[in-house]
């Protein structure tokens, strides 16, 4: 009997020291940077320069990207939201209904918002006039060449056109052995979305209009799967490629394009296994146009934060507002951004050295002016619409469907489910 | 006739309980059995009832107030080609992989059944594939089947039997046979244990005059082997259908349920549902329908361990 007494004896008191500890810090951070090994000590960098600058404390709560949207969710229903949380840009209309969210137009602002942050940066945080989320880097997704695989195949220009584009590829596919000249995604869905997506504006088409309805099965997102499942008839795509698989071939020398974010550059100092060394190698380019002079197009991209009120309502003086005015912060601004080769959200940031003057962030945004919001992550079953173009997509790179076939069944498929959740068809 | 009664009114003993020794034991059994059920209540039969009870509600993760839809969920999937086809991959799936396995793990056993030099250890190394994690299993797999680094490629290459690398994985029926490969490789062990414990209590006697009647190896098999070991191999087809109906880890590391819905079991749609769509309704439906899929086959299970044959 004492032996049990001893051991609830225990348990209570290690269960009330958990419950301490676990309210001992005065705010808390979810993010998904914190969870990836590269990134996790810039993360902890900037929660140390908050407690040495505020003396209030951080809990950090990491998360997998891919799960943080369902941790989020599970942690509204169970009531244990955190005060601060990452996301990415295109999960904010999913969380704009979760209870307590601050509207830091309300907190801060929007004189103070709008003089501190660059406005493409703000406006990826903005909706129905509110300021829901604020960005902590910015960028888009957009196409990155490797110039030492195409000085391999013999070709001296980065491609600007699809026909220039098509040039190099056949060079690399017959120059440089066992490469995947365009590392383009064909296995996973989420991946496939953002190649697709991006091929079906170049060539003129949308997926979901700004109303809901879905108007992929066009003649523009025909000729934008053609011309993709030609690419891999041609062998100068190949099957069973993520982004993690592309960005390792680039690293490796053995492909010469594909579509990434800004931070594609730091992945590629990793897998390269090279450093700063490979940076030669890494060439941001403009996604190749139809006609010589069209805009490129690109995807929209950015870490944002948003906050769940620590009062009722949310104050300046709140530790968790204290630690997002920190965010915007130079200490942070001119470090965490620049550690992860990504645009910094705030004025000031972008003018400091060492951003400014980085030839690669200057050539990203060049190319990549203007970057258009993801068209079907932000709707409520995104998720759903995400996995039914990646399988129609895929069925027709792998030959399983015509291409004509496939835009037909995603545009009935994805219908369905937008009628399914409101929007009229 | 009571105990009082047979004693002339006399307890037996003071310590004599309602219900006798037997009620005693009984009430003893029941009070150990409680742990036990009440760990089974709450991992197994209460949230089974949960998913009973959501399958009949329109509920998201996004959705904090599930709405009652009666069996619009059931009608639903009935309606849905993608749902009827990971029925379908679901059973060929579980055919191919019993199947496969049935007829691997006899013929592993009959031959470690034979006598011959390092028999102990070749048995021993057999159990391998059965101890490995079944991630790690996919992963060996996986690597083993990559069009751009598989030694699968490489040896074909190598032998000239192709000319460019095979993109397995990335056509239904290689995706298929690869998984099911990977299953057959990962129950192989445990089939062929089953069946050397059956080949043990044969009567090598009763082979030795067949021989001398003049059957030969197959004969021997049709006629003596396998009705020896027919209950044997009703316990492992039940086992074999029951695992193949819960497998998920190993084809999620290996495919994802891809390309496109090649090789999309009951589980694999369950988890996309569930984690990656949120739609919580329509996956508890599934799920229903998938443990009505696993109670049959449980069933002759179970009726075979209770009458022991």
């Amino acid at each position: 009997m004492n032996a049990i007494r001893k051991l609830l004896r225990a348990t209570v008191i290690l269960g009330v020291a958990i419950s301490g500890a676990a309210h001992a810090a005065d705010t808390s951070f979810m993010g998904y940077s914190y969870a990836e090994e590269s990134a996790k000590p810039s993360v902890e960098k900037i929660l140390k320069g908050f407690t040495e600058k505020t003396k209030l404390s951080v809990e950090p709560i990491g998360s997998a990207w891919g799960d943080m949207q369902k941790n989020l969710f599970l942690r509204a229903r169970s009531k244990t939201l955190p005060d601060v949380v990452q996301i990415s840009e295109r999960w904010l209309p999913t969380f704009s209904n979760l209870p307590g969210l601050v509207d830091y137009n309300e907190v801060f602002g929007k004189e103070y918002l709008a003089k501190t942050y660059a406005p493409d940066a703000l406006a990826m945080g903005q909706l129905d006039g509110k300021q829901l989320a604020l960005p902590l880097m910015s960028g888009s997704i957009g196409m990155v060449a490797n110039t030492g695989v195409l000085k391999n195949a013999g070709i001296e220009k980065v491609p600007a056109t699809i026909e220039e584009f098509q040039t190099a590829l056949a060079a690399v596919r017959d120059k440089v052995p066992n490469s995947v000249p365009y590392a383009m995604a064909t296995k996973n869905p989420n991946s496939i979305l953002l190649d697709f997506m991006i091929w079906n504006w170049t060539f003129g088409g949308h997926i979901i209009d700004a109303k809901g309805k879905v108007v992929v099965d066009s003649d523009a997102g025909r000729k934008a799967l053609a011309f993709m499942v030609g690419l891999m008839k041609d062998r100068l795509s190949a099957p069973e490629i993520d982004r993690p698989d592309a960005r390792r071939l680039m690293g490796q020398n053995a492909a010469a394009f594909y579509i990434d974010a800004p931070q594609s550059r730091a992945f590629l100092r990793s897998f390269s296994g090279q450093g700063k060394d490979f940076d030669k190698n890494v060439q941001p380019m403009g996604v190749p146009v139809q006609n010589a002079g069209d805009e490129p197009k690109s995807i929209q991209w950015g870490h944002m934060i948003i906050s769940f009120a620590q009062s009722d309502p949310a104050n300046k003086d709140d530790a968790n507002m204290q630690f997002v005015a920190y965010l915007a912060d130079n200490a942070v601004q001119t470090q965490f951004p620049v550690e992860q080769s990504a645009l910094p959200g705030t004025v000031d940031a972008r003018k400091a050295p060492g951003i400014a003057d980085d030839a690669y962030l200057s050539d990203w945004a060049k190319f990549n002016k203007s970057p258009v919001m993801n068209e079907v992550g932000i709707w409520p079953d995104g998720a759903e619409l995400t996995q039914i173009l990646g399988e129609e997509v895929q069925a027709a790179l792998l030959d399983q469907k015509s291409a004509d076939d496939a835009i037909a069944s995603m545009g009935k498929r994805m219908a369905a489910v937008m009628s399914k959740a409101g929007y009229s068809q | 006739m009571t105990n009082l009664e047979m004693t002339g009114g006399f307890r037996v003993s003071p310590l004599t309980r309602r219900g006798g020794l037997k009620g005693v034991e009984r009430r003893v059994g029941m009070l150990m059995l409680l742990p036990a059920l009440a760990a089974f209540s709450i991992v197994i039969v209460y949230p089974f009832a949960q998913a009973l009870g959501l399958s009949l509600f329109e509920y998201t993760l996004q959705n904090f107030e599930p709405t009652f839809i009666g069996f619009d969920n059931f009608r639903t999937i009935m309606s849905s080609p993608e749902v009827l086809d990971s029925f379908i991959v679901t059973v060929i799936y579980v055919g191919c992989a019993t199947a496969g396995t049935v007829v691997l793990g006899l013929g592993w056993a009959l031959i470690l059944n034979q006598p011959f030099r390092g028999r102990g250890a070749i048995r021993s190394l057999s159990l391998l594939p059965w101890v490995v994690p079944s991630t790690v299993s996919a992963f060996i797999w996986g690597w083993i089947f990559n069009s751009r680094y598989g030694v699968l490629n490489a040896l074909l290459l190598e032998m000239n039997l192709i000319d460019v690398p095979q993109a397995w994985l990335s056509t239904p029926n290689g995706a298929l046979a690869a998984v099911v490969l990977t299953r057959i490789w990962r129950s192989i062990p445990l089939f062929m244990a089953f069946f050397l414990a059956g080949l043990q209590n044969l009567d090598r006697e009763q082979i030795d005059a067949a021989r001398v009647d003049g059957a030969g190896n197959f004969a021997i098999l049709r006629d003596h082997i396998i009705p020896h070991l027919r209950p044997v191999l009703l316990v492992v087809v039940v086992l074999g259908v029951i695992g193949g109906l819960q497998d998920f880890d190993t084809i999620f590391a290996l495919t994802g349920g891809g390309p496109v819905r090649a090789t999309s079991v009951l589980s694999i749609e369950v988890y996309r549902r569930a984690f990656e769509q949120w739609d919580i309704g329509m996956a508890s439906a599934i799920g229903v329908l998938w443990v009505a899929t696993l109670l049959p086959p449980a069933y002759f299970y179970l009726r075979m361990l209770v009458k022991g044959r």
